[in-house]
């Protein structure tokens, strides 16, 4: 049972990081800084809990804030690089957050015991909800709280004219500013909106992993973000949570009958769905064969 | 309305507008015409901020457009339509009008959270008009980029009309068409003026400037060499000249 | 005042070793800009296909016990045909404009080389025969090490070949060709999909030239080698400028070197950051590089 727990932790997790890029993918930028705003979360809401005592909702609510903040300064030098070279600045800003942390040492005494991030070593004794007597379903039901909020958020973007607005700067910056959408609101509002989702899930992944290393925020973290949304098409929230439960569930599951060759066929996975379907597995073409496909069943 | 003030653009050694006066007057259609090369498309790129230019000024309604980012423009009441067609292909063509009509901020009765939540009754309904005036209320959903050729350019002219411009500047909208898609433009630009807008209209298709135009303006290198109206500007010399490199006299 | 002159000699060794070692940032830096300058893209594969070069030049060297500079030939043959591989699989059937899929595609392909150098060498770091190391030339306070000397000299053979290729050759000229305007090539009888592969495959050679040389720098061959340098060599293609071949050797060196100056005032631990941030200040003052060719793909 705590490992399907522990799975549906993951699924969370990783969909909220995911829809986290999604939005950005949709304004048309490739931002692999989601892991940087993810470690800034995990972080922030970490050590609010250990070393400041705060309640847990205040803290990740607060490490969110942080984050979001982050990405709006963030947002603004984005807006000066485009296309490809803003991939390889957000590896840099994700690398540097990282290596940030690998270098923090804030360590605290209290009662008797030595707590907080300790540099090289890592942050451990994470430990608010074993602390407070939370069972494993109660720290389920409390994440997945936050990710049906966010999901239900993006989904209504994606309805309303924000998210025409938004994939409409995407496809053609020149026609969008024709029409009068001031590119750098929606852009950075996008990266900003986008690094407090990402920051959200962070703080909560600190806590239900207990010890954060900064192994866990390397870029390829920040290419497993932008991978679910691109895997699961960027015109559909649902699209994003099939890719992760396929993924996660590939990663995971796939251990038991592949065993330690399920990396290379996750890697091989990628190329070949990136070559049938560059568009996603959940593209508005497929997406409507399948409607009709249903319609004619019925 | 219009004032376009000794512009002049160069990119690199290229004088893509050479110190051009014009003054569009409200409510005309006002055509330019003038041999490739003659600086149109970049007039049109000026204008609406893509470019600034070297030396002049753009005078819009009494007010200078220096530093006006594009967007801003297009606030302010000025609209164009592309050339090679940009319209949001993934987009459908509700959503394609939807992005361009809140622009403008004229709503006073409905507040801007039902706006946001899509369900503005204002919004539905004039949408459904433009999509009327159009012909394409029964392509509402479908993709911009699943549209005929003829469907696109008339979804490119609604959305620009969608900003609700004072001026509306059209960039050869009738490449490509034949003729009974020619009459069916002219007949939307006049109705366009009848609506209170005033054109710009930069054109190739003699027959369809000759035709709808108040006023025509005639560049050659990137400067004005005749102005007129369309009985005039047929007649004159130097603008057979500037086209065929001969005038009917010589 | 010895003292002070000490460190000056001490640094001036530093970083004048650094620079000699930027040489394989170099020759990473300008595959990526070949790659990038060709098709637009970025192949996020490519340092992994230079290390896995290298590792297979290691496997020639330890069963057939054959003299080291076949080595080196080895790992640039192999890095030559997996560049090749790499673009019949994770570029060639993507469309042109559609860079998500490419991205993705060979960030794919690196999870697939990395993991499977994983699984192969069980994870231990292996042993990489240099060349020259015993040799050291003296030249007054300085000391200048023959193994770094050669890894120079290598890359600057190698970058003098590219050129004349590109330049002299018809093969060069129908890859600039194709670089620049791909449609009026294709119109001219030059087939873009070969061009481009052979660009591919010539940016293998220079990588699988570059990761054995790494390797025999450092002594040491190791799949988390393949990170930092795709990293590191990301940065040195965009501080020279994204598809300039003098910006990126220009830029190898200076951040070979810089790097060993950040190494040696502020340590290993915080080296990578002050790299990173080096990135940041040039995207700030010069986002298009040293020398950029813009190229504005719309």
């Amino acid at each position: 049972m705590d490992f399907y727990l522990n799975l549906i932790n993951t699924i969370g997790i990783h969909t909220m990081l995911g829809l986290s890029a999604y939005l950005l993918l949709q304004t048309g930028q490739l931002s692999l800084a989601q892991a940087g705003f993810f470690a800034v979360g995990a972080y922030t809401a970490a050590i609010l809990t250990v070393i400041f005592q705060w309640n847990i909702i205040p803290a990740v609510l607060a490490a969110m804030l942080l984050a979001g903040f982050l990405a709006f300064l963030v947002g603004f030098p984005a807006l000066r690089v485009k296309g490809l070279m803003l991939v390889v600045a957000t590896i840099a800003f994700s690398e540097f957050v990282r290596m940030f942390f690998y270098n923090l040492k804030w360590r605290v005494t209290r009662d008797g015991e030595e707590i907080g991030p300790d540099g090289t070593m890592g942050f451990a004794e994470i430990r608010y909800f074993s602390d407070n007597g939370w069972s494993n379903l109660d720290v389920t039901l409390f994440l997945w709280t936050f990710v049906i909020i966010i999901m239900v958020v993006v989904w209504w973007s994606d309805n309303t004219r924000a998210g025409a607005v938004l994939r409409a700067v995407g496809e053609d910056e020149l026609a969008a500013s024709s029409v009068g959408i001031n590119l750098t609101i929606i852009k950075v509002s996008a990266m900003t909106v986008g690094g407090f989702i990402a920051g959200l899930s962070g703080g909560l992944y600190a806590h239900q992993v207990t010890s954060l290393d900064h192994h866990s925020f390397t870029v390829l973290l920040g290419t497993f973000a932008i991978a679910y949304p691109i895997l699961g098409g960027l015109s559909n929230v649902f699209g994003t949570l099939v890719a992760v439960i396929f993924i996660q569930g590939l990663l995971v599951e796939g251990l038991r009958f592949i065993g330690d060759w399920r990396m290379i066929l996750f890697g091989l996975l990628i190329v070949l769905a990136m070559n049938f379907k560059p568009l996603g597995l959940f593209d508005k073409q497929t997406v409507s064969m399948v409607k009709r496909a249903m319609r004619l069943k019925t | 309305m219009l004032k376009i003030k000794s512009i002049s653009k160069h990119f690199g050694g290229v004088k893509a507008l050479n110190g051009l006066d014009l003054e569009v007057e409200e409510g005309v259609i006002y055509g330019v015409i003038g041999p490739n090369g003659s600086g149109k498309s970049t007039l049109i790129n000026v204008i609406c901020g893509i470019f600034p230019p070297n030396k002049g000024d753009v005078i819009f309604q009494g007010q200078s457009l220096s530093g006006k980012p594009t967007h801003q423009r297009s606030k302010t009441g000025i609209a164009r339509t592309f050339q090679n067609i940009r319209l949001f292909p993934s987009l459908t063509v509700w959503q394609n009008l939807w992005v361009a009509r809140n622009s403008v901020e004229d709503i006073n009765t409905e507040s801007r959270f039902y706006r946001w939540f899509g369900k503005s009754n204002i919004v539905k309904k004039e949408i459904k008009e433009m999509l009327e005036f159009s012909n394409l209320e029964n392509r509402a959903d479908e993709l911009a980029s699943s549209l005929a050729f003829g469907e696109q350019r008339r979804l490119e002219l609604a959305r620009a009309v969608a900003t609700k411009p004072r001026i509306l500047l059209l960039d050869e909208p009738a490449a490509g068409m034949n003729k009974d898609e020619i009459r069916d433009l002219d007949s939307r630009i006049r109705n366009l003026q009848l609506q209170g807008i005033t054109i710009i209209l930069i054109e190739h298709v003699m027959e369809l400037v000759m035709g709808v135009t108040d006023r025509i303006a005639v560049l050659n290198f990137g400067s004005k060499i005749a102005e007129g109206n369309p009985q005039e500007i047929q007649k004159n010399e130097a603008v057979q000249e500037a086209y065929l490199g001969y005038s009917e006299d010589d | 005042m010895d003292e002070f002159f000490f460190e000056v000699v001490e640094i001036t060794q530093s970083v004048w070793d650094g620079i000699l070692f930027g040489s394989t940032y170099a020759l990473i830096g300008i595959g990526f800009t070949l790659i990038f300058g060709a098709m637009g893209k970025l192949n996020m594969a490519y340092a992994g296909a230079a290390i896995a070069g290298a590792y297979v030049g290691l496997a020639v060297s330890m069963l057939f016990d054959a003299p080291i500079i076949l080595v080196f030939v080895a790992s640039a043959l192999v890095s030559t045909m997996m560049g090749y591989l790499i673009y019949q699989t994770c570029f060639r059937f993507i469309p042109t404009h559609n860079h998500l899929a490419a991205l993705m595609a060979s960030v794919g392909g690196l999870f697939l080389i990395d993991e499977v150098i994983v699984h192969a060498t069980r994870g231990s770091p292996l042993n990489f025969p240099a060349i020259f190391e015993d040799a050291y030339f003296e030249m007054g306070p300085f000391g200048i090490r023959g193994d770094l000397l050669f890894v120079f000299f290598i890359g600057l053979v190698s970058t003098v070949v590219l050129l004349y290729v590109l330049f002299r050759t018809r093969l060069g000229i129908a890859t600039r060709a194709v670089a620049q305007q791909d449609v009026a090539a294709q119109l001219c009888g030059i087939n873009v999909h070969n061009t481009n592969s052979i660009t591919f495959s010539i940016a293998g050679l220079l990588g699988g030239i570059a990761g054995a040389m790494t390797a025999a720098a450092v002594g040491v061959l190791s799949p988390v080698m393949i990170l930092p340098l795709t990293i590191k060599g990301l940065i040195v293609t965009v501080i020279g400028g994204l598809g300039s071949i003098p910006g990126a050797i220009i830029a190898g060196l200076f951040v070979g070197g810089l790097e060993n100056l950040f190494l040696y005032v502020r340590g290993i631990d915080e080296r990578d950051m002050y790299v990173v941030a080096l990135l940041f200040i040039f995207l700030v003052f010069r986002p298009n590089g040293l020398f950029s060719k813009t190229i504005t793909r719309d």
